[in-house]
């Protein structure tokens, strides 16, 4: 299951971040995804590390713990798209196509001539649009 | 084989490097065991490595042992073959022999037989007695060695030489040494060859119903030994990593039930590092090993090699790895382990593996990045173990103190409880021990936060441990859960305004004697937490583990010790953010001790990394908690910008009582006795800027006002003591900084405010707002220092600024009005009459101006009659101007002067107008009312406007 989704703006500020959990409990999915911008950095800043993933938005596995998974996406403009699942058991085109979907509807958001780039998106249509990826990806996970 | 696997290990245990027999035909050991002894280790020796290519070894141990020694004899053929390691790698045959018969006849036959054995690797010394100034025994020593050499020394293989022992050669040593390494070097590859044939064909058979893994780990591990022996530790390496894979492979073969192990006293201490934790023939299990103890075996060979190649960074990363799949595995055998064994493992695993790593770690040996690295993979392994080890605490009742932040909060809460088959239930005489816990649930109540802030705590529990610990038991149903609770809040969930009932200490329940009964009655939590304490005893063998959960201070000093463990490898590697989140948590800590120094200094650096990337979520998380330590230490310019800072955050983030909490700190402190004015950066609260529109348009010189919107961001009215605002000239960076100021109190209202303040006198050019300053009380308060081009907005952090617009323009001295005279007929002598002055404003407005009148000699201003003024328009209607008479009164204003000055109304400052003023022009030769044209117009001497605005 997806328990949130977030994208982090170039200057590592968050642009938009939704949990899709039960509790009142997104405050440790805002640390989770903070926390994930240290392998970020680290894998931008050590090219040599990530080797043939240089030119790749898709950034995998950032956070393998015990019990989450975290994975990455980082565009050109150096937007970083964030997904925190429980679901230890899930297949990497799947995530692939999520952040393609993912990036897909941030691009569209941030085109509304009424956004101010480096803000928060608060767009509802935006957020809509996010809750029906993040259900189609928990059903396509699951089937 | 599996038999051999106790003697395998003692044998292997007690030899560890490579043997060398000496054959000492002539009895010559004792004269040169000294010599030969010395060139030990040998120096880069030559060998070759497994994919037989040529590898220096530095430093290679070996040992000189007589053939006749006990250790080499006595042997059965078919250990010799398993134990092949331990068999003499080269054979020196030291013979000396001063007479060419005697080699003939005794000598020769006998090395003959020596040598016959021809899988031995064999070389013939020939130690020379024979004293140098002896020509004839030297001589005789040279024949003899010369047929020795004819006689066992070939054209492809050199196998002798020549030892003078009063007078070596110099390259004798030399000699020797790449003798026995040349014969090391053949041993070492016949052997591999041949472990590697045999591995072959074994490994071949692994998924046939014949396959042995013990046969196959025995012959793997002795290759794997004598790549070791013979310092070969990246081979060695490669042979436990194809055994580990061997092994996972076959292990886990559907159809075959293995017991797993991990049920002895002592096994939740893991031996991840101690391979000889158990004797390998007590974990065999048919054909095959034990998982629990063999994974752990492999793992510690592994890294036993790894440290020898001096590799500590990969020891901690394959570690890492192995700890959370080994973790994994107890994961799917919890049932049958005991109660919190995986928890137990992976501490312990963790505390071992980051001491092993650690010790032999130098730091600066390596590459930064694979430093770095190094200390992000410590830092993992703190945390782990951290993670671990806090839900042990949290299992024994000391949940209530640890901190719900998000980082505990994020690790726990996704962590699943342990799931034993049964759960642990009350040993009977735990009366007072629940007794006990009963009053520490009781006696925890969370910290209130500062500000009175009221936030639904973070769950450090995946689910309720009351419900799952219940649920868990065998004999009970799911119960009613309002029966469960017993009134009680549930844990987890204990909010400040919802304290437990304090009539839940008489408790029927507690009289010693009812636990009997409790096992089919849900259990209560304290009764959970003491069940859970006497389970993790039993699981528990270490006393250092043992003890850090025996007391709420013994759990805080090791709780404290893992977190800075894991702050500082994190600070130290790429994953500053992990750090310093974590620099948080032992704030917590110091903070319940009183340090709130030390509190302080690391809130202060968690809040600046959220705030300085615009985190506001997790900074109205930890910024209140610095605020306290701040008000508690008398920060006062801390704690105002706390407040400020607080006061700036997402408004949604906080409550409004919350905030106006925060601002009447602010007017509290501000108002208060403070030791020094504190200046203050409000830029994120108050903003300002311009009106919209065009800039105030002044000419040199004038006074006026300007109109600015300020934003305030504090949630009730505030005010500000004084205001000072600043102008700076576009044009001249020097002294264009203009102040503005309003020293009369100014009340901010929340939202959009528009404050005038007056405006003296500018030069000329065009200015754009500078800086805001006031102050509120005996706080001096700045804002931010340029004008922005709208409201600030809520989150202004990385607010997108407009160019900077001018807010006034300056010209510079021009024509402002136009005066002429309305009429340039000639005037008759000493006859009063009306001279029109038409005053036109030139885009200027003639509001409050006052004009000065100087006749001149020979015109004086008839002061019987008032000086009248009217539109000019109105004057152009009229068919004709010189028509006026004095005393006609027609649309006209009359104005009074006094010493030649005429104030100007209102309504005439932006059109133009005309102005009469009666003359007369005076002469005493003529005679009243004669003409002349040397007095033709009204001499306007001097015309001086002012605007008014500064009277």
């Amino acid at each position: 299951m997806i328990v949130c989704v977030a994208i982090v703006g170039h200057q590592n500020n968050p642009l938009y971040i939704q949990s899709f959990t039960e509790g009142d409990d997104a405050l440790k999915l805002h640390h989770v995804v903070h926390c994930s911008l240290d392998v970020v950095d680290e894998r931008v800043n050590n090219p040599k590390k990530s080797g043939p993933m240089l030119n790749e938005t898709y950034l995998g596995l950032l956070y393998p713990t015990e019990n989450y998974k975290v994975y990455g996406y980082l565009t050109n403009t150096k937007v970083k798209f964030i997904l925190v699942t429980t679901d230890l058991d899930i297949k990497d085109a799947d995530v692939r196509n999520f952040f393609r979907k993912f990036h897909a509807a941030y691009v569209d958001a941030v085109s509304n001539p009424f956004h101010v780039p480096g803000k928060k998106i608060t767009s509802k249509t935006f957020a809509e649009r996010i809750s029906t990826i993040v259900k189609a990806f928990g059903l396509s996970s699951a089937g | 084989m599996a038999n051999f696997l106790a003697q395998f290990q003692t044998i292997k245990s007690s030899s560890d490097h490579i043997v060398i027999s000496v054959e000492d035909v002539s009895g010559l050991w004792p004269t040169v065991k000294k010599g030969f002894e010395e060139r030990l280790p040998f120096k880069r020796a030559c060998l070759n490595n497994k994919t037989r290519n040529s590898v220096f070894v530095e430093n290679l141990p070996a040992e000189f042992i007589l053939t006749t020694d006990a250790r080499l004899r006595s042997r059965f053929p078919h250990e010799q073959y398993l134990f092949w390691f331990r068999e003499p790698y080269a054979t020196i045959i030291l013979v000396t022999c001063e007479d060419l018969d005697e080699f003939k006849t005794i000598l020769k036959p006998r090395l003959k037989l020596i040598v016959q054995n021809d899988e031995r690797e064999w070389f013939i010394v020939f130690v020379s007695r024979a004293h140098p100034s002896n020509d004839q025994a030297t001589k005789m020593a040279k024949k003899v060695y010369s047929k020795l050499e004819v006689d066992f020394s070939s054209r492809k293989r050199e196998r002798c030489c020549k030892l003078d022992i009063h007078s070596p050669e110099a390259n004798f040593w030399e000699d020797l040494d790449f003798k026995i390494v040349e014969s090391i070097r053949n041993t070492l590859d016949r052997r591999v060859q041949f472990y590697e044939d045999e591995l072959r064909k074994l490994s071949e058979q692994r998924f046939m119903p014949v396959w042995n893994f013990c046969n196959f780990f025995i012959l793997k591990e002795s290759l794997a030994f004598i790549f070791e022996m013979a310092q070969l530790h990246e081979d060695a390496l490669r042979e436990y990593d194809e055994l580990e894979l061997c092994y996972s492979e076959t292990v886990n073969v559907p159809g075959k039930q293995r017991d797993f192990g991990g049920l002895e006293r002592g096994d939740e201490q893991a031996a991840l590092l101690n391979s000889g934790n158990k004797p390998l023939n007590e974990i065999v299990q048919d054909d095959s090993f034990r998982e629990f103890e063999f994974r752990q075996y492999l793992f510690a060979c592994q890294s036993k090699l790894l440290f020898k190649l001096n590799r500590p960074y990969e020891v901690a990363s394959r570690g890492y790895s192995f700890i959370i799949s080994f973790s994994k595995s107890l994961t799917s055998y919890e049932s049958i382990l005991p109660f919190c064994m995986r928890e137990v493992w992976v501490v312990t695993a963790s505390l071992a593996l980051i001491g092993a790593t650690s010790s032999h770690y130098k730091e600066g040996l390596v590459a930064l990045d694979v430093e770095k690295e190094f200390h992000r993979l410590e830092g993992d392994l703190y945390s782990l173990c951290r993670l671990k080890f806090m839900r042990l605490a949290y299992m024994v009742g000391y949940g209530t103190y640890l901190e719900r932040s998000p980082v505990n909060s994020a690790s726990l809460s996704m962590l699943p409880w342990p799931k034993p088959a049964v759960w642990p239930s009350i040993p009977p005489d735990a009366s007072s021990e629940v007794l006990a816990k009963e009053k520490m649930i009781l006696q925890a109540s969370p910290r209130p936060k500062h500000f009175g802030i009221q936030r639904k705590q973070l769950p450090l529990e995946p689910s309720i441990l009351l419900r799952e610990a219940n649920r868990r038991r065998a004999s009970l149903s799911a119960g009613n859960m309002l029966e469960i609770f017993d009134g009680r809040p549930i844990d987890g969930v204990v909010s400040p305004s919802n304290k437990p009932h304090t009539a839940a200490m008489v408790r029927t329940n507690s009289i010693p004697g009812n636990f009997e009964s409790s096992i089919d009655r849900p259990m209560r939590l304290a009764e959970i937490y003491v069940a859970a304490e006497h389970a993790l005893r039993n699981t528990i063998s270490n006393p250092d583990l043992l003890k850090s959960l025996s007391s709420l201070e013994e759990f805080e000093q090791k709780y404290l010790e893992l977190t800075k463990g894991a702050a500082d490898n994190y600070h130290r590697s790429w994953w500053k953010r992990h750090g310093v989140v974590l620099d948080g948590e032992i704030a917590a800590v110091s903070f319940g001790h009183g340090n709130f120094d030390l509190a302080a200094k690391s809130y202060e650096k968690v809040c600046a990394l959220y705030a300085g990337e615009g985190w506001h979520d997790l900074l109205a998380e930890v910024l209140p908690n610095l605020a306290e330590c701040q008000k508690i230490l008398n920060d006062e310019a801390g704690y105002l910008s706390s407040c400020v800072r607080l006061l700036s955050l997402d408004k949604g983030l906080f409550l409004n009582k919350e905030r106006q909490a925060f601002q009447s700190e602010v007017v509290r402190l501000a108002h208060s006795e403070m030791k020094q004015p504190v200046p203050l950066d409000v830029s994120s609260l108050i903003t300002f800027s311009g009106n919209m529109g065009p800039p105030v348009k002044l000419c040199d010189g004038d006074p006026g006002t300007l109109s600015v919107n300020i934003w305030s961001g504090f949630p009730d009215d505030i005010t500000l003591d004084s205001l000072h605002l600043t102008l700076t000239a576009t044009f001249n960076t020097d002294e264009g900084v203009k102040a503005l100021k309003s020293s009369t109190p100014i009340v901010l209202n929340p939202g959009k405010n528009t404050i005038t303040l007056a405006l003296p006198p500018q030069k000329p050019g065009s200015y754009v707002l500078g800086v805001l300053t006031g102050q509120i009380g005996k706080l001096k308060f700045r804002s931010h220092s340029f004008s922005k081009g709208g409201p600030a907005e809520s989150d202004d952090f990385m607010s997108y600024e407009k160019p900077v617009r001018p807010i006034l323009k300056v010209f510079n001295p021009r024509p402002l009005v136009d005066l002429t005279a309305a009429i340039s007929s000639a005037l008759l002598i000493n006859e009063p009459q009306w001279i029109g002055i038409i005053v036109r404003p030139i885009d200027y407005s003639l509001k409050g101006a006052v004009l000065h009148i100087d006749t001149g000699p020979g015109l004086k201003i008839e002061e019987s009659h008032a000086i009248e003024m009217e539109s000019h328009t109105d004057v152009m209607d009229k068919t004709t101007m010189e028509n006026r008479s004095l005393g006609e009164k027609n649309n006209c204003h009359s104005l009074k002067i006094e010493d030649g000055q005429v104030e100007f109304p209102d309504w005439a400052s932006e059109t133009n107008s005309v102005m009469w003023i009666p003359v007369r022009a005076v002469s005493d030769q003529l005679p009243r009312g004669s003409s002349s044209g040397a007095y033709s117009g009204l001499y306007l001497i001097f015309m001086y406007c002012r605007l008014m605005t500064d009277v």
